[in-house]
């Protein structure tokens, strides 16, 4: 075999013409494994839907069903399908918190996409102990939850502790509360980056490892760079990894609540409590005990999510059953 | 590497250039993997010197200065002041109910995953888009109406009520589904079905040990998402010898001096040392789970398979 015919060989199409033949053959009577074969998927599905309409639809319409009635002290609960959604949705706060997220995803998301393929990329060019050493060094942060995050990432931007202090002496920050005041959004955007990146680090490089390995030879017999390799060969062989990164990765974005609420307990004052959308919701529903109101703002983030989500799959056609590899 | 001679062959000067050039890119790699080291390694470095540290050199002292290891013993005693040592207990909790939820989520996942990627049957559609805002719903959305559930179904208090709702994990069945379109041949399938190979067959004898990395990664990404959980068990739990980890440790933070000195008033020697020693005691079982599923990371290869 010429090296021309092993890079120019796609298995995916020699796959499909091999097999398909086999499976294209109808009958008017259906023959038993081809009855199995149709009632399969719900029994693989079967516990999973069960879980899903559980805790996942059913708790989801209840929400969305609260979310219709406005409740007053005075009148009772009392049907008014816009009465939360109108009242959230004209919250003079909520126009601050739409900025200050808009803000946090414009600078978190497109650097930490590229920060994740960058790393993944680099790492999978020569796997080996370094790069699992690298991968766990960069996992680590995101394994730091909750009150411990917050005493963390509080000494994390005092000048007089950080072991950052070169750095923040170079922005001429003087302590903890004006560090965090006038540079908000960027340390919120580091934090993210640091504490959701690993993860999907590991996600990708996962991905690339487990590529078949015979077109990626191919294509470095066949002179590819190991740059033309990773841009032309493997980006777009994980291309769905990319789809679900996107995805999950915008809808974190925009409901972003635990890193201004760890950065606003390490440092008192300086950082709203309703600073993100998914802040004011928990806002509504712990503060003022609304919870019309709450579902019916953390509905409106979903919605947003998931326009975005459909978006994506439809262009990358996401939900495509692929016949053969790709 | 042998390469075709037809193809690249430079005179010698151009392949200096072209090692030297190699030289550069390996360098330039590796420079850029090291920054990135510092960058996530620094944080985690400090709060591992931290819990070294005594309430006063956590302050004077160099961030990056090692204090004494006697100190994390003491430190380990100060935790273990607050409620006769109930932190013990908690570690337990969050091992219980992240083990458990994890077991189920991947028996749930990675069959719904595999289903939803390699069959065409009536409702995929709707499973993939209803598992979708299962997945970016926010939680906030559902924590009020699964109190109310497991209020109605007496479960209240009890583990089942934090266990069951994080064993629903959207997540992994579209890392299963991603993953058995990209790397599971459909081929293979057919080449087994063709052999009369059941359906079931394929899943446990084929499917399954293929899928190695990424039931490896379900695992790991279930009992990150579990064992982190603070809204469930913040919601449905009351006795605090019931709670998990997380939410134990906020509750002996916050009614400590630990995080920040208005906080708390207790005299007990609870301080940020203790503080850090504390996140690093919730941070040890998701970096070994870490280590475990890297191990799993490319225990197959499919394209050698499907020849074989």
């Amino acid at each position: 075999m010429t090296d021309t015919e092993t890079a120019g060989r796609r298995p995916a199409r020699a796959d499909r013409q091999g097999r398909r033949p086999a499976s294209g053959a109808e009958s008017t009577v259906e023959p038993p494994s081809k009855r199995r074969r149709r009632l399969a998927p719900y029994f693989f599905v079967a516990p999973y839907a069960l879980f899903l309409v559980g805790f996942g639809i059913a708790p989801a319409l209840y929400g969305l069903y609260t979310s219709l009635f406005t409740d007053s002290l005075g009148a009772g609960t009392e049907f008014a399908p816009l009465g939360n959604w109108g009242e959230v949705l004209t919250d003079y706060r909520l126009v601050d918190s739409a900025r200050n997220v808009a803000t946090y995803v414009a600078l978190w998301l497109p650097s930490m996409l590229m920060l994740i393929f960058a790393i993944a990329l680099v790492l999978h060019a020569r796997p080996g102990r370094f790069a699992a050493a690298m991968r766990f060094v960069y996992y680590i942060p995101g394994a730091i939850t909750g009150s411990a995050a917050a005493l963390l990432w509080l000494f994390m931007v005092s000048p007089q502790v950080s072991p950052f202090s070169p750095l923040l002496d170079l922005l001429g920050v003087e302590n903890a509360t004006e560090a965090v005041s006038a540079n908000t959004p960027l340390i919120l955007a580091l934090m993210g980056i640091a504490i959701h990146a690993g993860g999907w680090i590991l996600i990708v490089y996962a991905a690339l490892a487990a590529l078949p390995r015979d077109v990626l030879e191919a294509a470095v017999i066949d002179g590819a760079s190991s740059w033309q390799v990773a841009m032309r060969v493997k980006l777009p062989m994980v291309s769905r990894y990319a789809a679900l990164i996107l995805i999950a990765t915008f809808a974190a974005g925009t409901q972003v609540f635990v890193e201004p609420t760890v950065l606003a307990t390490g440092v008192p004052g300086q950082i709203s409590s309703t600073w993100s959308i998914n802040q004011l919701a928990y806002y509504y529903a712990t503060q003022q005990g609304d919870f019309g109101k709450a579902a019916a703002l953390s509905l409106a983030l979903l919605l947003v999510g998931l326009v975005v989500a459909l978006l994506v799959i439809y262009r990358t056609k996401f939900y495509r059953i692929d016949r053969g590899l790709s | 590497m042998a390469v075709p001679a037809t193809r690249h062959d430079h005179p010698p000067s151009r392949r200096a250039a072209e090692s030297a050039r190699r030289a550069a890119g390996r360098s330039l790699r590796l420079g850029f993997l090291l920054a990135c080291a510092i960058f996530f390694g620094l944080p985690v470095t400090w709060l591992l010197l931290a819990a070294t540290k005594t309430q006063t050199s956590i302050f004077s002292d160099h961030p990056l200065s090692v204090g004494s290891f006697g100190n994390i013993a003491q430190g380990w005693s100060n935790l273990l002041t607050f409620n006769d040592g109930e932190l013990v207990g908690w570690i337990w909790n969050s091992l219980y109910y992240a083990g458990s939820s994890v077991v189920i989520a991947v028996f749930l996942s990675v069959p719904a995953g595999y289903a939803l990627a390699k069959y065409d049957f009536a409702g995929r559609k709707a499973l993939l888009v209803l598992t979708l805002i299962g997945m970016i719903i926010p939680t906030a959305a559902l924590v009020l109406p699964l109190y109310l559930q497991m209020n109605a179904l007496g479960l209240l208090g009890t583990p089942a009520s934090v266990i069951l709702p994080l064993a629903f994990y959207p997540f992994a069945v579209y890392l299963c589904y991603v993953y058995c379109t990209t790397s599971l041949p459909d081929s293979l399938l057919e080449a087994a079905r063709v052999d009369g190979a059941s359906e079931a067959t394929l899943f446990f004898r084929i499917v399954l040990p293929l899928s190695k990395p990424v039931i490896g990664m379900i695992f790991f990404f279930s009992f990150v998402h579990a064992w982190t959980n603070f809204f469930l068990p913040f919601v449905m739990l009351s006795d605090d010898r019931t709670f998990n980890l997380q939410v134990g440790l906020m509750m002996l933070l916050q009614s400590t001096d630990a995080i920040n000195a208005e906080g708390g008033f207790s005299a007990l020697p609870i301080h940020q040392p203790e503080a850090a020693l504390a996140a690093l005691v919730a941070v040890a079982p998701v970096l070994v789970a870490f280590v475990f599923a890297q191990r799993y990371l490319t225990a197959s290869d499919v394209s050698g398979a499907e020849k074989g």
